[in-house]
């Protein structure tokens, strides 16, 4: 019956087709029809255990933001007159749950104070706080043994050691119980002795016995004890006041932390709004403004000396390499395009290596300038040390580029500018960079803002270092920005701070669009200039 | 028209027909597919990690309770920001790169390795979270090796089902902070002594109570877990930097710091070697013997062993006089700038300097190195030095769901002399349980001398921002950058802030 529906239903639509004369959409095939199917119903089925894990996990805005999404990937596919949308929702769907989304939590994060000590939510903290007991100045503790029967109905023996009295309990709640020296290994009624082990893993049908001495609960403590305990805070929503039962001492909330009015805190604390704090934070802290310049100058000047560099070098060899004289040019080219296909974090590793100072460019380095030269203690030769790698690790991907967009400037130019008696350097500089920065330049932005943020290569080689004795942040001589904010949330203060990481990612976000920004500009006027 | 709208319905039905089969497949493929996913997950890269983990992570759902919110929040809190994608997954790794190698990572010492790790724990898994009568277990591969034939054992005694879920060291620190307060995380964890501040001021882990067994171990260890008057953790083994010598160049290791000078400046000016002793300029923790040997402190000690960190002692007299040695001692040419962990292991392994202070993760490859070595205690300076204990040790969690049991667990399997042997077998570190302390491994047992003599590391969170001010100083004084009384002070003072 369904099937007799597909067919008529793609024999109408490829009808439709002719008639319509739309030469874009292709013919409507059943076997299309069926893969497009298939494709929604994996698509569906994924989409629907994200949604029962998300909806478990207390994440409903993400799981509703999921099902919306999936309704709008079925409509667009199932829908003939959406067509055209089809190859772009996914993408665009995917970056507003991958990019968008992230940013604007990140925005969110920066208002609160999340981060190590703050990472449990109130309610959390409040029901941990509420299992905390003291024992009262009354309490007694028991040794305990527990017994069962084989009807799994369950009996405890308590018995103090410093009074010797003992009691039996169950259900029905607590008797008073003639010890022998020795407990029994039965009870009447078929009840069995338990080693501890059997006796904790019954823990939940325990804990149901009604143990009371006194309206005080007695709870097993641990394989062999028990005590007399009371709770020891109790919290009311009412006022958002937490009271210490024990001390009577009174907490109210303050920026994630239980407080009393003496100052004292009660651990752990909870993730709160913070207000503007973080931010207050970047501006005021001179631990944070006073290094910053010059990270920032740094980062500035990495970025760009890692793009000229490594573009200046492939450029040369795409130049060599385009040479129609040159012998072996398949060999020379993979050879020359071998750094590339290493995973640079081990061409880092082994860069640092050969500089440090068992390295042979270490020792080469020493002997020539000397044994107090240094790669790693020199600021200025580290990040010299810094650009060379990156130029290694870059090059080759700016060679393959090059060695494609000069195969599309067309060559009557150049005849042109030969027979007008051009230099070989002035039709460089005159045809060959413009024509080349036109298709290169997007490219040449997108390094940029990749090294702007080249975390790995700093943190692999250098670490940030060498210290830079002039402040007691850990900010070093070769950290770039990303690096620096790392060590700031990550490993300066009272462990991780999420909150400060996500102010300053948020800052580090606007620069390199700013920057990003700027540079399609000047790309545009570019084009239109050539 | 009503055609077309039949049409569309009965397409729409499809899909959810379909949709509806293959959710069904999913469901009741779980039982296998989530332990096997979790372990594969673990070798795979990080790419094939997160098609891994959606996979497992969708499965896993409705039967067992694996931890996907593990995943999910560390999705969200790894794709917050630009920053916290690198902060989540290499948060562990700058600890322990920071503390380099402080003893719990015992490989780490080397950068390559901690690259490697650092590349592992982007591959996090999705661990097994404590369910009603499983107690689960976290801890690493290494130690899940040496405990799994002494779990197998209790289980066949007892019936009770224990479940070993493995997962990188560092990443059982991080995960149980995301896992736990999600209701997924272990009953147990297999841990470090200086996790144990951080775990408690984020409401992770519970004290325990060892009655009278705790007579039985290592006070060193003892005090280790202990945080703000409770303890823990069950520690079982220790673990500290003692003096590694070449026995061919030096025949009797040095007894004193003075001794241990003389007998670098022979060795170097006759031509031998080209370094006498050779330290690391990178790694504050080592240095710690050295400052306690000259009277300084980190942290002052209360009457009863456990520290104090509100006096803090990098710059007492103490302090300076062991950041003035180390300036003296690259002036003479006994220290060099620019040595780090790896370079000093290296030099050692190839004969070319005499001695080192080093910790007993070194020794598997300096016996491959053939290298004829002993092991001595660190030589006494202006007073007997104290290195840095790391006490490893298991710990509860306060999310987990079988807690009487996982107490006994500790109490009554755990901290006992069967088991206590057993592990050290299987894992030999010096151990915290007393009894097992006689008739073990030389070598084990002279770092356990110099552990015994020791410091359990610090536990306090700010930790982190210590190690970080004070291996700058360390550093600056190396690199001739700054008077090392500066250097000192300079430090203390910006840790003194952080404490606050």
């Amino acid at each position: 019956m369904l099937q007799q529906q597909l067919e008529r239903n793609s024999s109408n639509s490829s009808g439709g087709n002719k008639g319509g004369g739309a030469q874009s959409r292709p013919s409507f095939s059943l076997r299309g029809l069926g893969l497009r199917l298939l494709g929604l119903a994996v698509i569906d089925a994924v989409a629907s255990l994200f949604v029962i894990t998300l909806f478990g996990d207390g994440l409903p805005i993400v799981a509703v933001a999921i099902i919306l999404i999936t309704i709008v990937v079925n409509w667009v596919f199932l829908s003939e007159r959406l067509y055209p949308l089809r190859w772009l929702t996914p993408g665009v769907l995917l970056l507003i749950l991958m990019v968008v989304y992230p940013l604007i939590y990140t925005i969110y994060s920066s208002f609160t104070n999340y981060g190590d000590s703050h990472r449990l939510t109130k309610d959390q903290v409040i029901a941990q706080l509420k299992t905390q007991t003291y024992q009262g100045a009354n309490g007694a503790t028991y040794s305990w043994t527990a017994y069962r029967s084989p009807d799994n109905k369950f009996k405890i023996i308590l018995q103090n050691p410093t009074t010797n009295k003992s009691f039996i309990g169950d259900e029905s709640g607590l008797k008073n119980y003639d010890a022998p020296a020795t407990l029994p290994t039965t009870l009447d009624g078929g009840f069995q002795k338990l080693t501890p082990f059997q006796a904790a893993s019954q823990e939940k049908q325990l804990a149901a016995l009604n143990l009371k001495n006194d309206q005080v609960a007695i709870q097993l403590i641990s394989s062999s004890q028990a005590q007399e305990l009371l709770s020891k805070y109790s919290f009311d929503p009412a006022t958002d006041k937490l009271t210490d039962l024990e001390s009577k001492v009174v907490y109210t909330p303050v920026k994630g932390t239980f407080t009393s009015s003496d100052g004292k805190e009660i651990q752990p604390g909870f993730t709160s709004l913070v207000g503007g704090e973080n931010y207050g934070r970047i501006f005021s802290d001179s631990n944070i403004t006073a290094p910053f310049f010059g990270v920032f100058v740094w980062t500035i000047v990495f970025a760009a000396m890692s793009v000229l560099l490594t573009f200046a070098f492939g450029l040369s060899m795409a130049l060599v390499l385009n040479d129609p004289q040159l012998p072996l040019k398949p060999l020379f080219r993979s050879l020359i395009f071998i750094p590339y296909t290493i995973p640079s974090f081990i061409s880092a590793l082994v860069w640092a290596g050969l500089f440090s100072i068992i390295g042979p460019v270490g020792i080469f380095s020493k002997t020539v300038f000397g044994d107090a030269f240094s790669w790693q203690a020199d600021p200025n030769w580290a990040k010299v040390m810094l650009l060379f790698i990156n130029t290694w690790l870059g090059y080759p991907y700016m060679m393959l580029i090059c060695l494609g967009a000069l195969q599309s400037i067309p060559t009557d130019m150049f005849e042109a500018a030969i027979l007008d008696g051009a230099t070989a350097i002035q039709k460089f500089f005159r045809l060959t960079l413009p024509l080349l920065l036109v298709s290169v330049a997007p490219l040449l932005i997108a390094s940029f803002a990749f090294n702007f943020n080249n975390f790995g290569l700093i943190n692999l080689v250098t670490k940030g270092g060498p210290p830079d004795p002039a402040t007691t942040t850990p900010a070093g001589k070769t950290d770039i920005l990303i690096s620096y904010t790392f060590n700031l949330a990550f490993a300066s203060g009272k462990g991780s701070d999420l909150g400060l990481a996500s102010t300053i990612s948020f800052f580090i976000f606007l620069i390199v669009a700013g920057i990003t920004i700027f540079n399609f500009r000047f790309t545009k006027r570019l084009e239109e200039v050539f | 028209m009503t055609n077309k709208l039949f049409r569309r319905f009965s397409l729409i039905l499809a899909v959810m027909m379909m949709a509806l089969v293959l959710a069904a497949c999913g469901e009741t493929a779980t039982p296998n597919a989530t332990t096997a996913a979790a372990t594969t997950v673990a070798a795979t890269t990080a790419a094939a990690t997160t098609v891994a983990t959606t996979t497992a992570a969708t499965t896993a759902n409705a039967t067992t309770a694996v931890a996907t919110t593990a995943a999910t929040t560390a999705a969200t809190t790894a794709a917050t920001t630009v920053v916290a994608t690198t902060a989540a997954t290499t948060a562990a790794t700058t600890t322990a790169a920071v503390t380099t190698a402080a003893p719990t990572t015992t490989a780490a010492t080397t950068t390559a390795v901690a690259t490697t790790a650092a590349v592992a724990t982007t591959a996090t898994p999705i661990p097994q979270a404590s369910s009603e009568g499983n107690l689960v277990i976290w801890v690493d591969d290494g130690r899940a090796k040496a405990l799994q034939p002494l779990i197998d054992n209790f289980v066949k005694q007892n019936g009770i089902k224990v479940t070993l879920q493995t997962l990188a060291f560092g990443d059982i620190r991080d995960q149980l902070k995301l896992a736990g307060p999600a209701g997924k995380g272990p009953d147990i964890i297999v841990g470090a002594n200086d996790w144990v501040g951080e775990l408690v001021t984020n409401g992770v882990i519970d004290p325990l109570d060892l009655g009278a067994k705790a007579k039985s171990f290592d006070p060193v260890s003892t005090n280790g877990f202990s945080f703000n008057g409770k303890l823990y953790g069950v520690p079982y083994g220790t673990e500290a930097v003692a003096m590694i010598y070449n026995k061919d160049l030096v025949p009797n290791p040095p007894k004193t710091w003075d001794e241990l000078k003389t007998v670098a400046k022979q060795l170097q000016d006759s031509g031998k070697v080209p370094q006498g002793y050779t330290m690391q300029q990178d790694s504050p923790y080592h240095t710690y013997a050295l400052l306690t040997g000259f009277g300084g402190y980190i942290f002052a000690k209360n009457p009863d062993g456990t520290y104090n960190p509100k006096d803090f002692g990098l710059d007492s007299a103490g302090g300076k006089a062991y950041a003035e040695q180390i300036d003296s001692m690259v002036k003479a040419g006994l220290l060099k700038k620019d040595v780090t962990g790896s370079i000093m292991e290296d030099a050692f392994k190839k004969g070319q300097t005499a001695m080192i202070i080093d910790g007993p993760w070194f020794i598997k490859d300096l016996k491959a190195s053939g290298v004829k070595y002993g092991v001595a205690n660190i030589p006494t300076m202006t007073t007997t030095p104290r290195p840095f204990v790391g006490v490893q040790g298991f710990m509860l969690s306060s999310f987990g769901k079988n807690k009487l049991l996982a107490k006994t667990f500790l109490t009554d399997f755990i901290a006992t002399d069967d088991t206590m042997k057993a592990i050290y077998t299987a894992d030999p570190r010096f151990p915290a349980w007393i009894p097992t302390q006689a008739g073990i491994d030389a070598d084990v047992a002279a770092f356990g001398a110099s552990a015994k003599t020791g410091d359990p590391l610090p536990n306090v969170p700010q930790m982190s921002g210590v190690w970080d001010n004070w291996g700058k100083s360390v550093t600056l004084i190396f690199q001739q950058q700054v008077a090392p009384d500066k250097a000192v002070t300079d430090a203390s003072t910006a840790i003194r802030a952080k404490l606050q």
